[in-house]
């Protein structure tokens, strides 16, 4: 990538870009994501090391920065090093909470680069962190990003264009047109509805901090079957939206409206494809309901369910492409107010969600070691200063809590999560590791 | 049919290395068929044949593979 080769925004990078504006125009990082990955043992650092040189050498985008071209903006090689940063938990600090101190520290430092690296050492292992800022890449892309570095055949990772300017080539003028309208439509009813919040607090100094909830193989299964009960083969996701949404209701949401939305990404990378590993390959969907139909548990998930087929039927899940695609010209802030605020002037999502779904590193595990645990982390804008970003590790579920802090009470999101494990095993008795 | 529906899952929703060594019988879930996927396919398999595919119809045994895929497909054409 060189001058000549800049690398323009996709569309969907734009609009990660003008999130990540968002938070860093209050004194937050940015819309920065991690995957902090708990490994058994600590895995060849020096090889680590030569796979992010290679990575940097392969793909110039990991180590660029953001430049403006014109009314738009392009990631521009700078051939900078991505070092691995090394940490070490103190012998004598219970290591599971100094690794994840440590890890939040480094979390909300204040962060230019696109891309960081760093293992956190102890006694027994330690945590490979990765962290991205969101223009750069997806979550999918740092799963495949991770792959490339523990890969026994790095040189069959390849790049390839934007799945979004792919699909837009596709269509012609009037069916950008039709779909462009379409969208517009869903965003106008998506903002009749005024979304209940986890916070009323709207500015002042924040830290991120991070809630992990892990479930069990028998629990996980249980869940999966009672997703499978209420929202069909096609509703996992929506199984846990409606859990959150139940679990907010019954807790109380601290800035009380008249329903609950939350917007959801989707990949539009072929599943388990290995490419494109760079730019953001995603369409985003809203899950909506009054509050009425959230008390009604049984009713909720058929409303969700019903809601998201009617959507993709109407072929709303790629409209938002077009829209995408135009807003690419408008300047951030513009674009953001678009993004986040109702017409009532409120912020529109209830909560930052995203679903990763299944992340395996099998039996060769990351550079030859075990991948024991798993941890996921993102920045959001204040409100709603709460995201849940869900996976599965070996079949087993995990849901990250990030959170700003002190917009959000930590003891009312320890009763939200304390309710969403009543939600998500219809109330049986749990034994949760925290 | 079968070829069509293969064309399109693998061309639009999921990776394989070898689409051709994919069997008629292998399970299109475990290949990494998503929810979204399954809305796509069944999207596709309704424009492309001209049927109707009940939402309530939509579980394992009618798209866990290009089999089952094309049984259910040809039943709800004949309904």
């Amino acid at each position: 990538m060189t001058d000549s080769a800049d690398k323009l925004f996709n569309p969907a990078d734009y609009f990660t870009f003008v999130l990540d504006q968002e938070i860093r125009d209050v004194g937050m990082p940015g819309g920065y994501c991690g995957f902090a990955l708990q490994l058994a043992a600590e895995p060849d650092l020096q090889n680590l090391q030569t796979r992010l040189d290679l990575l940097v050498e392969r793909f110039p985008q990991a180590s660029a920065e953001i430049q403006r071209r014109g009314k738009r903006y392009a990631w521009v090689a700078t051939g900078r090093a991505i070092p691995l940063e090394r940490h070490q938990c103190q012998p004598d600090q219970n290591e599971s909470e100094a690794s994840q101190a440590l890890l939040l520290d480094i979390f909300n430092r204040p962060e230019s680069r696109p891309l960081t690296v760093h293992w956190i050492g102890g006694a027994n292992g330690g945590t490979l962190l990765l962290i991205w800022l969101h223009p750069l890449l997806d979550a999918r892309g740092g799963k495949i990003l991770l792959d490339f570095l523990s890969s026994e055949r790095p040189e069959s990772f390849k790049e390839s264009a934007s799945l979004i300017a792919a699909k837009l080539a596709q269509w012609g003028f009037w069916k950008k047109l039709q779909l462009f309208f379409k969208a517009k439509r869903h965003n106008t009813e998506a903002n009749s509805l005024d979304s209940c919040l986890p916070t009323a607090v709207e500015q002042g100094p924040q830290l991120l901090k991070l809630k992990v909830r892990r479930y069990d193989t028998d629990e996980s299964q249980r869940i999966a079957t009672l997703a499978r009960q209420h929202t069909g083969l096609t509703g996992r996701t929506l199984y846990y939206l409606g859990c959150f949404m139940r679990a907010m209701e019954l807790v109380g949401p601290p800035a009380a409206k008249d329903g609950y939305c939350i917007p959801y990404a989707f990949n539009l990378r072929r599943q388990n494809a290995p490419t494109p590993v760079f730019g953001n390959h995603i369409g985003c969907l809203f899950a909506r309901a009054t509050r009425d139909q959230v008390r009604d548990r049984k009713g909720l998930f058929a409303h969700l369910l019903s809601q998201h087929t009617q959507v993709v039927r109407d072929e709303l899940d790629l409209a938002y492409l077009p829209l995408m695609w135009l807003g690419q010209w408008l300047a951030p802030a513009a674009y953001a107010k678009i993004l986040r605020k109702q017409h009532s002037g409120g912020e529109l999502s209830s909560l930052w969600f995203s679903d990763i779904g299944e992340l395996s590193w099998g039996k060769k595990g990351f550079l030859g070691v075990a991948v024991t645990d798993l941890s996921l982390m993102c920045w959001m804008t204040l409100p709603p200063g709460l995201a849940l970003l869900a996976s599965q590790l070996d079949g087993k579920l995990i849901l990250s809590y990030s959170y700003l802090s002190p917009a959000v009470d930590e003891t009312w999101l320890d009763a939200v999560i304390a309710q969403m494990d009543l939600e998500l095993l219809e109330g049986q008795s749990l034994d949760i590791a925290l | 049919m079968k070829e069509k529906l293969k064309t399109f899952i693998f061309a639009e929703l999921i990776y394989h290395e070898d689409p051709a060594s994919f069997g008629d019988e292998d399970n299109l879930l475990d290949a990494g068929l998503d929810s979204m996927g399954i809305m796509r396919l069944i999207m596709f398999a309704e424009k492309e044949f001209g049927v109707t595919l009940p939402d309530t119809e939509i579980e394992p045994d009618n798209v866990g593979s290009l089999n089952k895929l094309e049984n259910w497909i040809k039943r709800s054409g004949q309904a």
